[in-house]
């Protein structure tokens, strides 16, 4: 079973927003539990997974830890609450990111969620030139280097050297855009297509709603 | 048929100053191929790009005249009316696509278009075929060669089937193979697809047979000119030998191999930099030329071994090895640290090695062979391309590091610029014994300036180039 | 043939990859700094090194609003920026992207209380407050501060006023400062 992108970024946020202020350990696990299982489902990267929650693992021990220490009331309780929402959290995020490309994603909500072809198609331009942007940080600061100096980061030469690379780029990238015909606010042709049946908001409705009655009232 | 017609029109980016165009009245004759000359900075892109539409969308003002698109101001016209008409092949390869693969580079552009959904996957295999680059139609943007992208823009114009094609410097960053194939391509477009072709260049060679007319931008003006002015910048390609062993600078490469994206780029290239003199480092788009001086300069990762003074480069901290061997980017863009030409060269006097050669009274005369005087104050962000690289190259001679690398300081640069810059260059290393290495796709004209050449082929450095 | 009005009030293509380059900038950037708050996160000051580094995570709302100065630009400019980090360095997963938007909305209502008429000293002074209250609540139900001790969450005040006050507002105010002279954002 595999949902559509804009049907999971629902399911998301449906029940990522009521995580923020639920108290029940139990539901947390069953989130991560059920994440997961559509992680295998769809033959997420195994490696991924593993390594970004061994990345996790400092934090969801300060995260804990701190409760421990600085905490009131049941602290050892709220210190598995809040390590199991940081993981509940996390794999919830990989059941969209890990199974979904951006451009599907993008494409998807254009198609169900009225998102603007601005916005998608701007977001997927600045994508894809992600290898460059990171590239250009290190070149940002080798230039300064060069003669003979050292951008810091709490100083504002990096981040406005950045800002000016985003200023020539998005002019650049959009000059392009809109010579190869892209044009906001009117129709355009839809090759992407993909599938939506209705069923599929039925489900994440009972899902959602199953968390919040399961957090909150059990 | 389409019609383009510029009435009169002045346009200027500033609120006040002077125009950058003014008063230019031309109407390209239709399935015309069209040379467009001039300077750097006298605005070639300026009009290529209004005659697109793009500014005054994209800044500036028009202060008289307009342009139209069959007889309708071209400004209002919506983007993918005037992209099946008018379409701009832009000077940087780079930052033209949105997006990932030429296949949904081409497909967007034709959605754009509001092409039937049925027709466009023949279209877009259509436009490959036609400019013969069917094997690249799913490979990432990112790892083609500066002349395959140009194919795929061109692919792409042609899908959108706009009458008139404008491309501004598009072989500037292009190897001399693939500028031949590119300009036989424009000729079959002209010839057989009835486009409309103006193309704005300052490397004149190949064009004398193609064009049908030129015209020059001076003055801010436009004028049709006689072809024979052509034949100044053309000539023989100069031969150079392999660099002598005699005098040796303190970098050499021992065995040094780089992988691009898990394959092999670069293999055991060895080889030790001549002291004092300028190297040609050739190549072919796409055979690493950029890759080796990123890893020279430990921007990326190598195998084998770098050597400074016979000890391992790795073991020099980045800011040193950055005060030993200086990079003039391919892109101008990255290389600036201030905000105007005065502050950028202020920067580099107060850091140079060498204070006592780069005085101010060396530094303005310079920006005056350089012409470059009366934009001191200038912004350098807002500086014409060729204002840039001159100034870019500058700066970086002024910092003087013992070790220069230059990556294409000569694209996109009239003829006298690139006297001036070539002369700059050289008077500059031979003064301070600086050890340069230069990537140009241009050769013609380098014969007295160039010392010896390394050539780039199959993965392998090449000590004297092709020949 | 179709023709445009030219209407300004809109958001036009350029600035929305503007809008996404930055915030994938700024993603990149705050990398720099994971290392540094790596080191702490492990321990029990993690709450300290959360708030400390807080205004890095929150620079790409303000920047947005003052560069491009249109209602919705703070709020975009986070959420974004949230998108971006949640899409590249999914450590945090979807908490990220409603944080992102708690943080946007926070930014944004400063800017809001000046009738989106201040974007200078005025503007962000009023964001950086607004922002610094608004996470905080936030993160009282989402992060459990509710439970920490009294003094902690004083301390915690102080030390997230701190470092949205530099980073979300003087650092943010020089580089506009630094863009303004340049004469490219009009
Ligand atoms: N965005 C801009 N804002 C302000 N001035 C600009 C801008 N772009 C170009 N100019 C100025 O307009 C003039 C014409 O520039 P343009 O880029 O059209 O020249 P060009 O003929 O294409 O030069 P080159 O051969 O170096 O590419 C130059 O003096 C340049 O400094
Ligand atoms: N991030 C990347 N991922 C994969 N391949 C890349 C990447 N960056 C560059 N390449 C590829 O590596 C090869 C070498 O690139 P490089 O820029 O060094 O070539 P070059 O000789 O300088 O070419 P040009 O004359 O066009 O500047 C090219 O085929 C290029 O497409
Ligand atoms: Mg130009
Ligand atoms: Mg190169």
């Amino acid at each position: 079973m595999t949902f559509n992108p804009s049907v999971l970024l629902i399911i998301l946020l449906g029940i990522g927003f009521p995580m923020a202020f639920t108290q029940s350990i139990t539901a947390n696990v069953v989130v991560c539990v059920l994440a997961l299982l559509y992680l295998m489902l769809h033959h997420a990267n195994l490696k991924t997974i593993g390594l970004v929650t061994l990345i996790s693992l400092p934090l969801a021990l300060g995260t804990g830890w701190s409760f421990i220490a600085f905490g009131t009331g049941d602290v050892w309780l709220q210190a598995w609450l809040q390590v199991s929402r940081l993981f509940a959290y996390l794999f919830l995020g990989m059941s969209l990111t890990l199974t979904t490309p951006v451009k599907d994603m993008l494409m998807s909500f254009v198609l169900h969620l009225h998102l603007s072809p601005t916005f998608a198609y701007g977001l997927l331009a600045a994508f894809n030139l992600l290898p460059r942007i990171q590239r250009q940080v290190k070149t940002i600061r080798y230039s300064a280097n060069l003669r003979g100096m050292t951008y810091h980061l709490w100083q504002p030469q990096l981040y406005f050297k950045a800002i000016l690379s985003a200023i020539q780029w998005s002019d650049d990238l959009a000059q392009g855009m809109a010579s190869h015909g892209f044009s906001e606010g009117f129709p355009r042709t839809m090759t992407y297509q993909d599938t939506l049946p209705k069923w599929q908001w039925l489900v994440a409705g009972i899902l959602i709603i199953g968390y919040v009655g399961m957090s909150f009232f059990i | 048929m389409t019609k383009l017609a510029i009435e009169n029109f002045s346009f200027r980016y500033r609120d006040s100053g002077p125009d950058e165009l003014s008063q230019i009245t031309w109407t390209p004759a239709a399935g015309s191929f069209n040379l467009l000359i001039g300077a750097s900075g006298s605005g070639k892109s300026t009009l290529l790009k209004a005659m697109t539409g793009l500014l005054p969308q994209f800044g500036g003002t028009v202060t008289s005249g307009e342009i139209t698109l069959d007889d309708l101001p071209i400004a209002t016209v919506a983007p993918f009316e005037r992209a099946k008409r008018v379409a701009l092949l832009f000077q940087n390869p780079n930052r033209q696509f949105a997006m990932a693969t030429p296949l949904e580079q081409i497909t967007f552009a034709l959605e754009n278009i509001q092409a039937p959904a049925a027709d466009i996957p023949h279209q877009v295999d259509e436009a490959l075929a036609t400019i013969g680059i069917t094997a690249l139609a799913n490979q990432n943007l990112i790892t083609l060669s500066g002349g395959e992208k140009q194919k795929v823009a061109l692919a792409t114009i042609l899908a959108l089937g706009s009458d008139y094609i404008l491309l501004d410097e598009p072989f500037a960053n292009v190897d001399p193979h693939a500028r031949h194939e590119l300009m036989h391509l424009l000729k079959q477009l002209q010839m057989h697809h009835g486009k409309t072709i103006i193309v704005a260049d300052h490397d004149f060679s190949g064009y004398p047979d193609l064009i049908d007319t030129v015209y020059q931008l001076v003055d801010h003006q436009l004028t049709q000119t006689d072809a024979s002015v052509l034949s100044a910048n053309t000539g023989v390609d100069p031969l150079f030998p392999a660099p002598s062993r005699n005098a040796l600078s303190p970098l050499a490469l021992d065995d040094v191999s780089i992988d691009m994206a898990g394959r092999p780029l670069i293999e055991s290239a060895t080889f030790a930099l001549p002291a004092g003199q300028l190297g040609l480092l050739s190549g072919v788009n796409g055979s690493g030329k950029s890759t080796l001086f990123a890893a020279i300069t430990h921007q990326r990762p190598y195998r084998g071994l770098l050597h400074w003074d016979g000890q391992d480069s790795q073991k020099i901290k980045m800011k040193r090895w950055a005060q030993t061997v200086g990079l003039v980017f391919q892109d101008a863009m990255d290389q600036f640290v201030a905000l105007t030409v005065a502050d950028e060269l202020a920067l580099s006097q107060k850091h140079t090695r060498l204070p006592d050669y780069w005085t101010t009274a060396r530094i303005e005369q310079t920006l005056d062979q350089l012409n470059l005087t009366p934009h001191t104050e200038a912004n350098v962000y807002q500086l014409s391309g060729g204002q840039q690289k001159k100034l870019q190259v500058l700066s970086m001679l002024i910092m003087s590091q013992p070790v220069l690398l230059l990556d294409e300081p000569l694209a996109g640069l009239d003829t006298v610029s690139m006297q001036h810059v070539l002369d700059l260059i050289q008077t500059s290393i031979q003064a301070n014994h600086i050890s340069a290495l230069m990537i140009s796709h241009q050769r013609i004209g380098l014969a007295d300036y160039v010392d010896y050449e390394i050539h780039l082929q199959g993965h392998h450095l090449i000590m004297g180039g092709a020949q | 043939m179709q023709t445009v009005q030219q209407n300004n009030t809109r958001w036009h293509l350029k600035d929305v990859i503007f809008l996404a380059i930055i915030a994938i900038f700024f993603g990149i950037i705050y990398q720099l700094w994971g290392y540094m708050y790596y080191a702490l996160a492990a321990t029990p000051l993690k709450p300290f090194a959360n708030d400390l580094t807080l205004g890095v995570w929150l620079m790409a709302g303000p920047m947005a609003g003052v560069l491009l100065k249109k209602v919705g630009a703070t709020f975009l400019g986070e959420l974004l920026a949230a998108t971006v980090e949640m899409l590249l360095f999914s450590s945090w997963g979807v908490s990220t992207l409603l944080s992102g938007s708690i943080q946007g909305l926070g930014s944004e209502l400063g800017f809001a209380m000046t009738g989106y008429k201040n974007w200078d000293k005025l503007g962000l002074t009023l964001s950086v407050i607004t922002s610094t209250i608004v996470t905080l609540g936030w993160d009282l139900f989402s992060n459990g501060y509710l439970h920490y001790q009294p003094m902690m969450l004083v301390g915690l005040f102080a030390a997230r006023l701190l470092s949205v006050g530099f980073f979300a507002g003087v650092l943010v105010y020089w580089i506009k400062r630094l863009l303004d002279q340049t004469g490219l954002m009009k």
